[in-house]
């Protein structure tokens, strides 16, 4: 079987992403937020994962309102990144984990879930980032990925215990695996923005910091939470926290809480990570 | 959960609604990820916004960059950031402009930053 050997949890912000293109890591703005992030870089370095399963959702890049799924897994040999509208990235294409990503669809579809399955498709800052923040910039990724995106731009986004329940779907799937991988997974997004309406610019610090802590050591109530107490405490697009969940959830009960990083802003978003480990 | 939520003041989630209302100058901004259409679009934007069916009052939003109305015509942030992209212009102003705040100002009261200077 397969082994889960971390669960990471990380801020997608496409501005660090333009941070590293224009060369600001070390400028004041940015140079505590990477900092922050040597400690990721070094656990995954020591960790060699084969496979990383990123969690994140399309912001409008690949997905448009003409087709929304609500969750879609990628199976695709190669996923390139999509142009945003400020010109392609130089950045290498992600290899697709094929074999088990199907593994995983059998096993969703098994267990009553309905994703897209997704054979040909480019995937946004919402995977590319993270893969950046934990990985650097190699000449090649050193893992393949499994894709898994879920809609929270347009609602009825799901609700916490979906993701939960995916997240548990995803953990019978690494573990019912005959290879012998390392698996590592990325719940993405948040913590606290939001991007529209006269609330613009709203930012949680407290409630970011008690949720990098709170993930690790009691993640119920963040389960029990409605998508409206989500948008209320995180801001309208700190929704995006419920995708920490499918992570969490594929975890053991008890984890370790390795590593944590908070800095805010990150452009406009309060930006954070945590690397979690099972407890023995 | 849309009926709930819009009791958060000042903060539009993407329902149906909006995702109906904002349907055209979405589908316009999307189109802007290729790079042909980010020409036409800096060629001709009046030309380039009548391709996709705007009315007139959501090109002249978009023309004017009132990145608000854009927002309260159904112009869903992620869609609307690729017109930004081109321009271009930071998000911090599209914030800011929602906030009906000077961009300082809300770097400073929003975003915690200090202040320049
Ligand atoms: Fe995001």
């Amino acid at each position: 079987m397969a082994k889960i050997i971390g669960g990471l949890g990380t801020s997608h912000v496409p501005s660090i992403g333009a941070a590293l293109d224009k060369g600001l890591r070390d400028t004041p703005d940015w140079k505590p937020f990477f900092d922050g992030y040597e400690v990721g870089k070094q656990w995954m370095r020591d960790a060699k994962p084969d496979i990383a399963v990123v969690v994140f959702n399309d912001h409008g890049n690949t997905f448009f309102l003409d087709r929304v799924p609500t969750f879609a897994v990628g199976v695709a040999e190669t996923y390139n990144p999509v142009d945003e509208g400020w010109g392609p990235r130089a950045i290498p294409a992600f290899e697709g984990a094929v074999d088990f990503s199907w593994h995983f669809v059998d096993k969703l579809v098994e267990r009553h879930f309905d994703p897209m399955v997704c054979r040909e498709i480019e995937v946004d800052h919402g995977l590319q980032v993270p893969m950046e923040l934990f990985f650097g910039r190699p000449e090649a990724w050193p893992v393949k990925v499994l894709p898994i995106w879920v809609n929270t731009i347009q609602y009825p986004i799901p609700t916490p215990q979906r993701c939960w329940e995916m997240g548990k779907v995803l953990r019978e799937a690494i573990e019912s695996w005959p290879g012998d991988e390392r698996v590592v997974i990325l719940g993405t997004g948040g913590l606290s923005h939001q991007l529209q309406g006269a609330r613009a610019g709203f930012i949680n610090q407290a409630a970011d910091r008690a949720w990098l802590d709170g993930i690790a050591s009691n993640p119920e109530p963040y389960r029990a939470m409605t998508r409206e107490d989500y948008v209320e405490q995180f801001g309208s697009e700190g929704a995006e926290l419920i995708m920490w969940l499918v992570m969490r959830a594929a975890m053991n009960s008890d984890v370790n809480l390795i590593h944590k990083h908070y800095h805010a802003p990150a452009s406009m978003t309060g930006a954070g990570m945590v690397v979690l480990e099972n407890a023995a | 959960m849309s009926e709930a939520a819009a009791t958060i003041p000042d903060t539009p989630l993407f329902d149906r609604a909006g995702s109906i209302r904002g349907y055209r100058i979405n589908k316009m901004a999307m189109a802007l990820g290729q790079p042909a259409n980010r020409a036409a679009f800096k060629a001709d934007e009046e030309a380039y916004l009548d391709s996709f069916g705007l009315s007139a009052h959501e090109k002249s939003a978009v023309m004017a960059r009132d990145w608000h109305e854009m927002v309260r015509l159904g112009g869903n942030l992620f869609f609307i950031l690729k017109i930004s992209a081109v321009d271009p212009t930071p998000i911090t102003r599209i914030g800011a402009a929602q906030a009906s705040m000077e961009h300082e100002d809300f770097l400073h009261l929003r975003l915690g930053k200090k202040r320049n200077g």
